[in-house]
């Protein structure tokens, strides 16, 4: 993961008063929704300067139209203040901004997004940092993946937490094997995102984790894996067992929400498991 | 002085003729020092002192503790068996004599008593309790004769020093001396001569025989804290050794007689035990961080054996070029050594755990292994000059340098700071890649010092190491993942040693330009990084270095220190473009960017605004 200095290219044409028309009215990048609105270039026009202007609030308010806007050109002048830097604040809301154009599918996945987001990702400041890696997992383009990939080695959990549930939402299997390495280290963050991934072969090994890690973090893994609809029923059952034998309020409300998670009409066995051992636990408390 | 049935002790009536000799002498009024330096006298006394018969023994004397109690045993080395053990608690050393040795011990009086023993026996043949009104300074054996120095207090004010001389094996007196001065030191004896330091800067002789007084010497330049007899000479000093004789009489440091070692700073150039301090003659840590040194003489002109001086430091052992300080050998004993001795011909020593060993002084090389098992060693002394063990007693081939070094570097013992900058700094002299990838590997270790950290980055940075490119780019390639539990490498002192290397460096630009965009890389170390770019001339580095501005201009932990912004902008201006002379001009202009970067751009750019133009 190295980007090429793209991004402060994009600076460097800003300063030399590169033409506008050149980045207006594009036609939407892959990866972005065709059916997303779009926006008055006017509009898009006011927010740009309000973006790069020098009162921070306006550009945070601009930053913040142009995330709710939903259409993908508003994802070019909030790359732009990522090409020329700016303050945390400002750096924070542009990114929050792309991570909501991410959330409804209209962030381009061209290459000034993802050298500009995968650069943002590597920032010394932590919440710059963990947004960055929020958009970017919202990237529909594989590139993204190794710079994910990369943050769950991050030093910070938030930032640990950010980069496994953007590779969980993008079914990434191959960041599977780092955040089992997490959990065993006991990173409830990544609990739930590999859950998300994990194989029906993995499921003993987390198990298996039980006196090594905090139970909560196991129960919390196995919780959530246990919801999943392609899990077979015999294995849900296992799976409860072991959450059954897990100490702690986490374990208990998993039980309860896999409970609550199964339709009221469905007749499982791993329902009835569940309940049993609910039961056991109320009964041995 | 009493033997076994209490026979003798310092007669009522020599004290009496003392005080009133003392009283007389005080009277005076010339000053008792007024022969002090003279260079007759002094060769005179040199003179008539006759060679030390040599012995081929090989013998030392091991103070023992552990649940058996406190003893003394005698072990032969060239036998390689105790001879004898004897039931003591021994505090100051054991001197040896030709079939006498005499030793402290706890005794039941406040200031201890003296012992001599039988030395084939080790059969107490006389004790003397100090009583509280005299204080034991050292004492010395030539042959079978026992010299003493103590300090009497007569009255409460009045306090004399005494040089007495006893019949080592009976403990009679034979003659006492009252010394000029109450400031006294212990003695030392060789050839019927004795030397008695005072007042810092004078040593005493006499004839060993008679007491008579037979010269002074002044020491003029420094201090003479010892005094130490050798079978090439007597020998005086403090932080050098002057060989007693015609030209040291006035102890300057410019006479033939003089001479010192030149030592790495981490060794405390103390040649001998301080005599003035009678706790120095009991067995404690000074004898386990000591100079050990022998000489020859060649026409009065003392030189180091073999120009090598050796330092014990607690479990290691150094041998050092005297005149460079150049490192010639070290050994690593697993245990700390609680004695040790220069016989000549060997380095001996003792540790803790009853390992008893010689080293060669040449190689370094172990000569000698023999263990007491189950044994607690306090202390040890020798009497061994010219040993040589016989072939094959543990014999071993001598110390690899690299490998002891890197054995005192990564020894988890937290005594011996000054010890391992040093190793860090000799290791850093020796040539091949192993060393560089050892010094790297210190600066990954967590658990090293600081000071130890900053002295293997400094010798990893001077040693310019090209032919090791390669492991340095796969240190930089390590990146902290806290996933594979692996911390950031030491990327500041990585990028000063790759720069240090100027273009031979240029391969790794890439892999400096990845830790400009990582967010563990610290200000400093960024800045390191643009620094080294420039000196490598990596202009392929532009991209990086224009990432890491535009990220981090209005980033307020620059905004305190624009170190690293300014370096980057300073490498931009030197590797990049007129395209990257744009981009530095809208960052001088831009106002979120850092105060201080932006007042150094202005003023960079104006200074380089002709140069751009052509």
């Amino acid at each position: 993961m190295v980007a090429t200095g793209g991004v402060a290219r994009a600076a460097a044409s800003e300063a030399e008063g590169a033409p506008r028309a050149t980045r207006k009215n594009k036609p939407a990048a892959k990866g972005a929704s065709s059916a997303a609105p779009s926006m008055p270039a006017a509009r898009l026009e006011t927010l740009r300067l309000a973006l790069v202007g020098a009162d921070d609030a306006a550009a945070v308010e601009a930053a913040g139209a142009l995330g709710e806007s939903g259409t993908p050109s508003a994802a070019e002048p909030l790359c732009e203040v990522l090409a020329a830097g700016a303050a945390p604040d400002r750096l924070q809301a542009v990114l929050d901004a792309l991570g909501k154009l991410g959330a409804a599918h209209a962030l381009p996945a061209d290459q000034t997004v993802l050298e500009a987001l995968t650069l943002y990702s590597g920032h010394r400041a932590i919440d710059v940092r963990r947004r960055a890696v929020k958009a970017l997992g919202a990237v529909n383009d594989p590139r993204a993946t190794p710079p994910l990939l990369e943050r769950l080695g991050d030093a910070v959990p938030e930032v640990r937490a950010a980069a496994a549930e953007a590779l969980a939402a993008r079914h990434e299997s191959k960041a599977s094997r780092r955040m089992f390495a997490l959990l065993a280290m006991g990173d409830a963050g990544v609990a739930g995102p590999l859950a998300t991934l994990a194989t029906p072969d993995m499921i003993p090994r987390i198990a298996e984790l039980t006196g090594t890690i905090d139970d909560a973090v196991i129960a919390d893994a196995l919780g959530d894996y246990v919801k999943r609809a392609d899990v077979p029923d015999k294995l849900r059952v296992d799976v409860l067992r072991t959450l059954g034998n897990l100490s702690g309020a986490v374990a208990t409300t998993a039980l309860v929400e896999y409970i609550a998670s199964v339709p009221a009409k469905e007749d499982r066995a791993s329902k009835k498991e569940a309940q049993k051992l609910l039961d056991q636990r109320g009964t041995s408390q | 002085m009493t033997a076994p049935a209490g026979r003798l002790s310092p007669p009522r009536a020599s004290a009496l003729a003392l005080a009133t000799l003392a009283l007389v002498m005080s009277a005076c009024a010339t000053s008792p020092y007024q022969r002090a330096g003279n260079a007759d006298d002094v060769a005179g006394a040199v003179a008539r002192a006759h060679p030390p018969v040599a012995t081929t023994r090989s013998l030392a004397f091991l103070v023992l503790g552990g649940a058996s109690g406190p003893r003394l045993a005698e072990y032969d080395l060239a036998a390689s068996r105790v001879v004898w053990t004897q039931p003591t608690d021994v505090t100051t050393r054991v001197e040896v004599g030709t079939t006498v040795i005499v030793h402290g011990d706890k005794g039941t009086t406040p200031n201890g008593e003296m012992v001599g023993r039988d030395l084939a026996t080790g059969a107490a043949l006389w004790r003397h309790a100090f009583p509280s009104a005299e204080h034991l300074y050292g004492y010395a054996i030539d042959g079978d004769t026992l010299f003493v120095v103590t300090r009497s207090s007569t009255t409460q004010s009045k306090q004399l020093g005494i040089l007495a001389a006893y019949d080592g094996r009976t403990g009679v007196l034979r003659w006492q001396a009252t010394l000029p001065s109450a400031r006294v030191a212990g003695p030392a004896a060789r050839g019927g001569l004795v030397a008695v330091p005072l007042e810092s800067q004078y040593v005493l002789l006499f004839d060993g025989a008679t007491g008579l007084e037979l010269g002074q010497v002044l020491s003029t330049e420094e201090a003479a804290t010892f005094v130490r007899a050798l079978p090439e000479g007597m020998f005086y000093g403090s932080r050098g050794l002057f060989l007693l004789g015609r030209d040291t009489a006035r102890g300057s440091r410019h006479a033939p007689g003089y001479l010192s070692a030149q030592l790495p700073a981490f060794v405390r150039p103390t040649y001998f035990y301080d005599l003035y301090h009678p706790e120095q003659s009991e067995y404690s840590a000074l004898d386990r961080n000591r100079l050990l040194w022998r000489v020859v003489v060649d026409a009065g002109h003392p030189q180091f054996r073999d120009g090598l001086a050796f330092v014990h430091d607690y479990r290691f052992f150094f041998a050092f070029d005297a005149a460079s300080a150049a490192l010639r050998w070290a050994y690593v004993s697993p245990d700390d050594a609680v004695g040790s001795a220069d016989t000549g011909r060997s380095i001996l020593f003792v540790t803790a755990s009853g390992e008893i060993g010689a080293l060669d002084p040449i190689t370094g090389a172990r000569t000698y292994q023999a263990q007491l098992p189950g044994e607690v060693v306090r202390g040890a002394s020798f009497d061994a000059e010219g040993f040589a063990p016989p072939a094959g007693a543990g014999a071993s081939t001598p110390p690899d340098l690299l490998g002891a070094l890197t054995a005192i570097i990564a020894d988890p013992d937290q005594r011996f700071p000054a010890l391992k900058l040093f190793a860090i700094e000799e290791l850093g002299r020796q040539p091949g890649r192993e060393v560089t990838a050892k010094l790297i590997e210190i600066l990954r270790t967590e658990k090293t010092a600081p000071l130890a950290l900053q002295k293997a980055g400094e010798m990893l940075v001077a040693r310019r190491d090209a032919g090791a490119l390669d492991l340095l780019t796969a240190a930089l390639r390590a990146h902290a993942d806290y996933c594979e539990k692996r911390s950031a490498p030491p990327v500041e002192v990585l990028a000063r040693a790759i720069g240090a290397l100027g273009p031979l460096g240029r391969a790794v630009a890439p892999d400096l330009d990845a830790h400009l965009r990582l967010p563990e890389t610290s200000p400093a170390a960024a800045a390191e990084i643009a620094r080294a770019l420039v000196q490598i001339g990596a202009g392929e580095s532009v991209p990086a270095l224009r990432d890491f501005l535009t990220m981090y201009r209005a980033d307020a932990v620059y905004e305190r220190d624009p170190t690293a912004l300014v370096a980057a902008a300073e490498a931009l201006l030197k590797l990049g473009g007129s395209s990257d002379r744009q981009l530095l001009l809208f960052l001088a202009e831009e106002p979120h960017t850092a105060a201080g970067l932006r007042a150094h751009l202005s003023r960079a750019l104006g200074e380089t605004a002709t140069a751009a133009k052509e």
